[in-house]
């Protein structure tokens, strides 16, 4: 079974949507996924901040035409996307410790329903190196 | 197998995924075809132009027969035989 390991960096609405669809596309073929929160991406994980994420990483003043698309294409949100994934496959989300702390999360609890274990950056490319692709987002 | 063929298909299980769009179809496919049996037909409405090339690719990856596609108006039927 292949291998995915994601270094998830952004934490902005267009990245997390694009790493939700390919999340999904892994799902659909049964690979093992590793996903790791980094930096930008931890402030989405937090408790109670999945839906308070609106800013794109790209095309911001175009924000509204792109949140009119998804909503027209019914495109699911990605945390959907993310619980979708974890449903159908192996998808273990690991927090970086760093990251964690820079937006107010130390403890697992801290963190929404997706995460699985909070890290070192040491496992990340450990699974980095074991894995048949890695992306960076 | 020809476009008269595929509609004359006796189809185990259809998923109609018309919609969402990528990467709804193939996730709809890939819970669907967990249902059916082995030898089973599927098939597989898409209005999104990406499942028409990528459900086949997905099928052969996963040991899934791919049959045909057949265009309707404004959407596809994408066939498969579960391996």
């Amino acid at each position: 079974m292949a291998k995915l390991c994601m270094g998830l960096f952004s934490g902005s609405l267009d990245k997390l949507t694009a790493a939700g669809v390919i999340l999904s596309g892994a799902a659909a073929d049964d690979m093992d996924v590793d996903v790791f929160v980094l930096l930008q991406g931890a402030r989405a994980f937090i408790k109670g901040n999945e839906n308070k994420i609106d800013n794109l990483a790209e095309a911001s003043h175009l924000k509204e035409e792109f949140l009119n698309s998804l909503e027209s294409l019914n495109v699911s949100t990605w945390y959907e996307f993310f619980e979708m994934a974890k449903e159908m496959t192996n998808v273990k989300v690991y927090i970086c410790s760093l990251a964690g702390k820079i937006w107010g999360g130390e403890k697992l609890e801290d963190f929404n329903d997706l995460t699985d274990e909070i890290c070192g950056i040491g496992e990340y490319l450990t699974s980095a190196e074991e894995a048949d692709i890695h992306m960076f987002i | 197998m020809t476009q008269v063929e595929l509609v004359e298909l006796a189809v185990n299980k259809s998923v109609d995924a018309r919609g969402t769009a990528c990467p709804g179809p193939l996730l709809e496919a890939k819970k669907a075809i967990g249902t059916i049996s082995s030898g089973d037909i599927m098939e597989v409405l898409s209005a999104d132009e990406g499942t028409k090339r990528d459900i086949p690719k997905w099928a052969n990856k996963k040991g899934h027969e791919y049959l045909g596609t057949v265009e309707e108006s404004g959407f596809f039927k994408i066939y498969l035989r579960k391996g």
